[in-house]
């Protein structure tokens, strides 16, 4: 782990830095144009439309797998920002349930961790895009937090 | 495999992953993604984000799908897909992806997954996967049939 992500870490947590910095540390999430939006202490991803995410040519419709990437990758971000000593979480399991077509349009996600405990998080993970109480996809992911036995 | 080829090159965003198919046939189906810098997840370490590797292996389910049901066409969206990732895969070294559909029901199929390290597809998997996606059959004009 590197002390600049942990500087990161820090400086984003006071205020010092944008959130943004630190999603834009992962090429994967450059890739994907994932950016973020903060109200307070609430964290908004946003996938923005993008043709490049594009699955299906004809609907149009996002990838299934654009949709979960752009997920766990906000997840990442999101537990990161609550370790008290930041280093970058490895994904262990992840799974997606698709409710909705993904239009192409841009999309949201929020995290909600249930449970971060010394070794796991435990993270439950919603998309949307006309609005939140009509989720798109809903995920649910465990991430190894410690280096131990990894 | 000449239609699962043509399929891949349309789906935009797997393109831009530049996934490839290296076999297709009715038994199954083996993808292949490449290790490139802009897909890292961890730029300490150079391992491929686990997003990418997700998205190798829904597409290779959902073409898993296509080759049991060929020569009729359906579309297949996703009902749900678990990954679990057992280890991390090597910088530098491709992922090699297969997938089985091994139950066709009248309107939900099964599959599976398992991927590899290139030039470790006997050894041990970087991750599994377990997916059911729903069918949806076209009619002549190829709209989705109600």
């Amino acid at each position: 782990m590197s002390d600049t992500l942990k500087a990161l870490v820090q400086a984003c947590r006071a205020g010092e830095a944008d959130y943004q910095d630190l999603i834009d540390r992962v090429p994967y999430a450059r890739f994907l144009g994932i950016q973020v939006r903060a109200q307070g202490e609430e964290l908004t991803f946003i996938l923005p439309r993008n043709e490049n995410n594009l699955g299906n040519p004809t609907l149009p419709a996002l990838h299934g797998g654009a949709v979960a990437g752009f997920m766990e990758q906000a997840a990442i971000i999101f537990i990161l920002l609550q370790m008290g000593e930041p280093r970058v979480p490895k994904t262990i399991d992840f799974t997606i349930d698709y409710l909705r077509a993904g239009l192409y349009q841009d999309t949201f996600a929020e995290c909600r961790v249930t449970r971060l405990g010394r070794r796991i998080a435990n993270v439950h993970i919603s998309a949307w895009q006309r609005n939140r109480e009509e989720p798109i996809t809903i995920a649910r992911a465990h991430f190894l937090l410690s280096d131990e036995n990894a | 495999m000449d239609v699962c080829k043509r399929s891949l090159e349309t789906v935009r965003h797997s393109r831009m992953l530049g996934l490839q198919v290296l076999s297709a046939e009715e038994e199954g189906v083996r993808l292949r993604l490449p290790w490139r810098e802009d897909l890292v997840g961890n730029p300490d370490t150079g391992v491929l984000h686990g997003g990418a590797v997700f998205a190798l292996m829904d597409h290779a389910g959902g073409m898993a799908n296509s080759c049991r049901l060929y020569p009729a066409v359906e579309i297949t969206p996703t009902i749900d897909l678990r990954i679990d990732h057992l280890h991390a895969p090597t910088p530098g070294k491709a992922v090699i992806c297969d997938a089985t559909c091994y139950r066709l029901s009248a309107h939900v199929t099964f599959v599976r997954m398992t991927a590899w390290e290139e030039g470790d597809e006997q050894g041990e998997p970087v991750a599994t996967g377990q997916a059911t996606y729903t069918r949806m059959k076209l009619d002549r004009s190829g709209r989705v049939a109600s």
